[in-house]
């Protein structure tokens, strides 16, 4: 059987395809901003001429009053640096939403995180116009990198860099603690050691602590804490960060609604009230969260409740007039443009913030145009700078943008009453905020081009290998695959290769991945295309002759409509519902068509099963009534209920399995009993979280160990390995799930094993006998990537960043501090989400050998079906995908796009990859243990 | 081509076809009109269902009234009516149980709005199977469900089941509009599938009319020829590959090909 290998060769170079244009196409679609190397300069006052020019060679005197007036209305002027520069400590409390800090009397039973900064409030009432309190409202992505980067050079970080969050680089823009290093200031930095990473050599001193791995919530606070104290005495320091990460942990791992949140709201109520004790009171205080967190405590998108952080300054001298009012909302793009005009700077150079006044000292009206003006002359240059640069916003628009600020700058020498400065203050707010709201719109630069080849390259993957599968005759296929086709396409891609990166060695080519992928693509198009036209004969034939029946005619309608629902976001929001519909509605026409009463109970049964999971469905924020019922999942430790279901489910599991399964049943039991133990002992507060982990390193052990011994032959056929597979699968995903949602993966295995059961049963017309081309029929398959789909959400889970649940990738301990074993996090995540996809992928083969003695049918052809079945899966999960990626396309400038549909394609993308790496490990499998020799015909 | 019987069956069919025509949008129209139409789900609109049971008693006493006569001896004196009457409630309300159940299991609340999801169900076996039972009584329906009996000779029975089968999808397709955002108040369960089950009955009914008036005879000579020509084609490519046989036969054993 020479085409053993190359079936799973062409999966794999089917997966290939699908992959490297899902790449192409998110490198066309996630591109991040443009960023400039710009740095704002100031010329000092006295290099001025009183004519408001630098290096003037006018004479006259005047006063430093006319003088700053002059300048600040002359646009081409530089900017003047102002003289007060005031010390700013600079607190970032991570995660500190706007509702931590209010505090209201009239509350009887306040939650956990209701009324416990009673100091904030206290000093607001006490020193009116020392205190201020405002929402200051974040930008997605709200995930702390982002953040930080918008908190210092004040501006807006887009969605792409969201990859980069646990591996911080270095900023490449200008930002306001680079302009106060650059002119001698000397910042302290005390915290999270992103800001290290983030921005290193600008500390004076540096007290970072790593802070991903320190899962607990004290480590980094209590470091801060024991050093802050003695900083704040010393005062050879202009700025001091103090990043604080308690509360953000305390939210990841318990959620806002545990007594450990109030804990730490409690420790940072008391950290606050000796701050402001010990603060000198010409010290300006700044305490800020980064972003706030969902009910769950999670973030990264762009709910209210995410978006929605708070800022408190204080400064024991006076600040000045609140104009505002507290509670008002505030960008937090303002803050990089307040702190430099603190530290009497320009605003960095990508800054679209304007000045938040209320926070900053009392100043002279001259000294408040001035900053006003260095704010509005940043952004012009910037505005000049970035058309420039980059064709993103359009000619007109800009020149309209630069005009707006020319005519604000130009008014400012008519200011002079109070209430004129007032006005003047709201009019320049009013055009920052136009300039924001233009730059936020096109900021999301979109490389149309790759993402629309991207497009065709899936296309024309989906269509000829759809018209392979469902097209070319069974029986044909042993002899295409022994043929020399896939070595041909297998050579022809390495051509294309070669000459691309010769391409690129003689500088023809500037982006050779990009290449790769569009030359290899369009070649398997082509490849592909001359075998759909060499067997066209045989394709006709049986289009014309086979007349599919009605379940598999509405399967296939069934498909492809809950991939074209993925261009309306109320039916992605309530996916997890359409999919569960959906497969029933094809699994009903299955029972339809076998019309037993068996048929009938094991409809019912997949229907129960399928409502149960209903429990462990969670719900995202669109989905107002369960989102407010509070349906949403606690992320914490699981009740004794589902300690019990988790345990019961996985013994029953288990025990079921062992018997069947010969000597492999001893490692799938060693591994449930593992994760048993796991649970068990890592459970409530008497549990030993220590021992917990180990426990569960064990069952990895057992678990990576069993998958490697799968592939002993022991000659008695493929289904047994292959069904071992899954089970071991089940085991891991039930492991990274925790012992709350384990019951789930239970129920996701029960459904498979009651669809298998009843398609088995499938009638085909006029042939009593086992067949197998029923047995490959499109509805078979169509349910199984549905009811592999459907399992993501009947998992707990939801297309939404802030949905992504942590707590799995550490529960066998932290492997970040075991060294070799980094990607080890990255794994448990990825099954942890995408199980599913990959254990149904690998059972695929299962649909085409269940129940029924190997001998009737020649390993050949099963081995057709097999690989014709997998291929089928694939392309499931390569249409959804497909779809997906045209609705992001489609709705590009849609309100929801950073919400839904760009969410949904990635973690379509990823099930995507795992039914891939799924299929390609069932059909290796079923090759391996398949007996080579042939049967003499 | 027909016998006085069919034709008999057929008039039936499109007079009672058209009686559903139109007193399902007469009902509908009405309710609408008073603004009632988005309280179908609760229990308020039993009334509905009354109308509806009376309609479909008329058709079904229409239907089976002037059969031929040797049915009409065969039928029962009153005694075993009354039992039958019993018989067919409670098998109705087998049946109404297993659509409450069925559409929980697609997708309905579980815990909640009973009263919605049993008002759907009880109008879907208003729908679908009572008039089975009405036209046929209870034990031909059961062996038409279990598939005991085929209906593929009865004209009439094949109107009922076709008439069931298109409004369980019409309900099956309202379902797709309730997970949209746009909080019209039509969108609230049940109302979506009520009526499409209603718009189902009433497409199928609709059908049925143009069906016999219009087309009938052309859509049976239609469909023959359309079978008389796979048939044909079939048996050519039979001969195709018989004659390749043949030749490649021929050539293993050094016949001259010409011969074939």
């Amino acid at each position: 059987m020479k085409e053993k290998w190359n079936y799973i060769l062409y999966l794999i170079w089917f997966s290939y395809l699908v992959l490297s244009a899902l790449l192409m196409f998110g490198h066309g679609f996630l591109l991040s901003r443009k960023s400039l190397s710009d740095v704002s300069e100031c010329v000092p006052l006295s290099n001025f001429g009183c004519d408001g020019r630098e290096n003037s060679t006018t004479s006259e005197y005047c006063s430093e009053d006319e003088k700053i007036r002059r300048i600040a209305s002359n646009p081409g002027a530089p900017m003047a640096c102002s003289a007060a520069r005031h010390r700013v400590v600079f607190m970032l409390v991570d995660a500190l939403r706007y509702d931590f800090t209010q505090y209201d009397p009239s509350i009887e039973n306040p939650l956990p995180y209701q009324n416990r900064l009673p100091v904030i409030q206290e000093t607001l009432d006490s020193r009116p116009d020392s205190a201020r309190l405002y929402k200051f409202m974040a930008d997605p992505p709200t995930t702390t990198l982002q953040r930080i980067k918008a908190l210092v050079t004040g501006s807006l970080p887009t969605f792409v860099d969201v990859s980069s969050n646990f591996a911080a680089m270095e900023l490449q823009e200008d930002s306001s603690i680079d302009q106060l290093h650059k002119n001698g200031g000397k910042v302290v930095l005390l915290g999270d050691d992103t800001w290290a990473r983030l921005m290193p050599g600008r500390w004076l001193r540096s007290h970072a602590q790593y802070s991903f791995h320190t899962w607990d919530l004290d480590t980094v606070d209590n470091e801060v804490d024991s050093k802050i104290y003695d900083e704040l005495r010393k005062d050879d320091w202009d700025l001091m960060v103090a990043h604080y990460l308690g509360v953000d942990h305390a939210g990841h791992r318990y959620g806002p609604n545990h007594p450990e949140m109030t804990r730490k709201l409690r420790e940072t109520n008391a950290r606050l009230k000796k701050i402001i004790e010990t603060l000198p009171s010409d010290v300006l205080l700044y305490v800020l969260g980064d972003h706030g967190m969902t009910e769950t405590g999670d973030h990264g998108g762009e709910s209210k409740n995410e978006r929605t952080a708070a800022i408190f300054a204080y400064r024991g001298a006076g600040l000045s007039a609140d104009i505002y009012g507290t509670g008002r909302e505030v960008p937090q793009t303002d803050f990089a443009a307040t702190l430099s005009a603190a530290l009497s700077r320009p605003p960095p150079a990508p800054s679209l913030g304007t000045l938040m006044m209320p926070t900053l000292p009392k100043m002279s009206t001259t000294h408040t145009l001035l900053m006003l003006s260095n704010n509005l002359k940043q952004i012009t240059k910037y505005l000049v700078r970035y058309g420039e640069e980059s064709q993103q916003v359009s000619l007109e628009k800009l020149t309209q943008l630069i005009n707006m600020t020319r005519d604000q700058i130009d008014k400012a020498a008519s200011v002079y009453t109070e209430n004129e400065l007032n006005n003047y203050i709201a009019d320049v707010r009013t055009v920052t905020e136009n300039v924001r709201n233009i730059f936020r719109e096109v900021w999301v630069e979109f490389d149309s081009l790759s993402m629309l080849r991207a497009l065709l390259l899936l296309t024309l993957a989906i269509f000829f290998n759809w018209l392979i599968t469902e097209g070319i005759p069974m029986e044909r296929l042993p002899n295409i695959f022994a043929s020399t086709f896939v070595s041909t396409g297998l050579i022809s891609m390495a051509v294309c290769v070669v000459f691309c990166y010769t391409a690129y060695f003689f500088e023809l080519l500037e982006d050779v991945e990009h290449a790769i992928f569009l030359s290899t693509g369009l070649m398997s198009g082509l490849l592909t295309c001359s075998l759909v036209i060499m067997h066209w004969d045989g394709i006709t034939q049986r289009w014309y002759e086979g007349r599919s029946q009605l379940h598999e005619r509405f399967s296939r309608s069934a498909l492809v409509g809950s991939a074209a629902v993925l261009v309306s976001n109320s039916f992605i929001i309530e996916e997890g519902a359409v999919l569960s519909f959906l497969s029933l509605t094809i699994l009903a026409l299955i029972a339809w068509n076998v019309k037993t009463i068996k048929a009938l109970a094991l409809w019912v049964a997949f229907g129960a099963v399928l409502a149960a999971t209903r429990v462990y469905r969670g719900c995202r924020e669109e989905q107002g009534d369960c989102w407010t019922a509070g349906g949403n999942q606690p992320t914490g430790q699981a009740s004794r209920a589902a300690l019990v279901l988790a345990l019961g489910s996985m013994a029953a599991v288990v025990a079921v399995a062992r018997r069947h399964i010969g000597w492999r049943g001893y490692g799938v039991v060693l591994a449930g009993l593992f994760a048993c133990a796991h649970w068990a002992v890592g459970w409530g507060t008497l549990g030993s979280p220590g021992r917990s982990k180990l426990l569960a390193r064990g069952a990895w052990l057992v678990i990576v160990t069993m998958l490697l011994l799968l592939f002993r032959r022991d000659g008695r056929g493929a289904i047994l390995p292959v069904s071992v597979c899954g089970l071991l699968l089940y085991v891991a995903s039930s492991l990274v799930l925790g012992a709350a949602l384990a019951p789930a993966a239970g129920l996701g295995l029960l459904a498979g094993c009651l669809a298998v059961a009843l398609v088995a049963m499938v009638k085909t017309e006029g042939v009593t006998k086992f067949s197998l081309s029923a047995r490959c029929s499109s509805s078979t398959i169509c349910l199984w990537s549905l009811l592999a789909c459907y399992m993501f959400y009947g998992a707990g889970h939801h297309a939404t960043l802030g949905h992504v649940r942590w707590a799995p990738a550490f529960h066998a301990g932290d492997p970040q501090t075991v060294p070799g074993l980094k990607y080890v996090a990255g794994v448990f995540m990825f099954l942890e989400l995408f199980g599913f996809p990959l254990l149904f992928g690998a059972t695929v083969p299962l649909l085409a050998l269940w129940g029924r003695p190997a001998s009737t049918v020649g390993p050949r052809s099963q081995l057709a079906a097999v690989f014709a079945l997998c291929l089928k899966f694939s392309l499931c999960f390569a249409i959804r995908v497909f779809a997906s990626a045209l609705s992001a396309t489609i709705h590009c400038r849609h309100l929801m796009i950073w919400g839904v549909f760009t969410p949904k394609l990635l973690f379509e993308s990823g099930s995507c990859a795992a039914a891939l790496i799924g299929a390609i490990l069932g059909a290796a499998l079923t090759a391996w243990h398949t007996p080579s020799q042939q049967k003499s015909s | 081509m027909f016998t006085l019987n069919n034709q008999l069956e057929m008039k039936k069919i499109t007079v009672s076809s058209l009686i559903s025509c139109i007193y399902l949008p007469s009902i509908v129209t009405v309710i609408s009109y008073k603004g009632l139409l988005y309280t179908v789900g609760n229990g308020s609109s039993f009334y509905i269902l009354v109308l509806i049971f009376v309609a479909e008693i008329l058709k079904a006493f229409y239907l089976s009234e002037s059969n031929n006569e040797a049915q009409q001896k065969r039928s029962k004196p009153g005694k075993s009516r009354a039992s039958d009457i019993v018989k067919s409630f409670i098998f109705l309300l087998c049946v109404m149980f297993c659509f409450f159940v069925g559409i929980i299991l697609f997708g309905a609340p579980v815990l909640e709005s009973h009263e919605e999801t049993l008002m759907l169900s009880a109008l879907l076996t208003l729908l679908t199977v009572f008039p089975l039972i009405a036209h046929a009584g209870v034990e031909t329906s059961m062996q038409l469900l279990f598939g005991v009996k085929s209906y593929t000779k009865d004209s009439i029975f094949e109107m009922l089941v076709n008439n069931s089968i298109l409004t369980v999808c019409g309900a099956w397709l309202g379902a797709v509009v309730i997970p949209l955002d746009w909080n019209t108040p039509w969108q609230q369960w049940p109302i979506p599938c009520y009526l499409g089950a209603l718009g189902g009955y009433l497409l199928s009914n609709a059908t049925n009319c143009r069906r016999t008036c219009l087309g009938t005879c052309r859509l049976r000579v239609a469909a023959t020829s359309r079978s008389v020509l796979r048939r044909r084609t079939r048996l050519y490519s039979d001969i195709y590959v018989s004659q390749n046989r043949f030749r490649v036969l021929a050539r293993e054993t050094e016949l001259p090909a010409t011969s074939v």
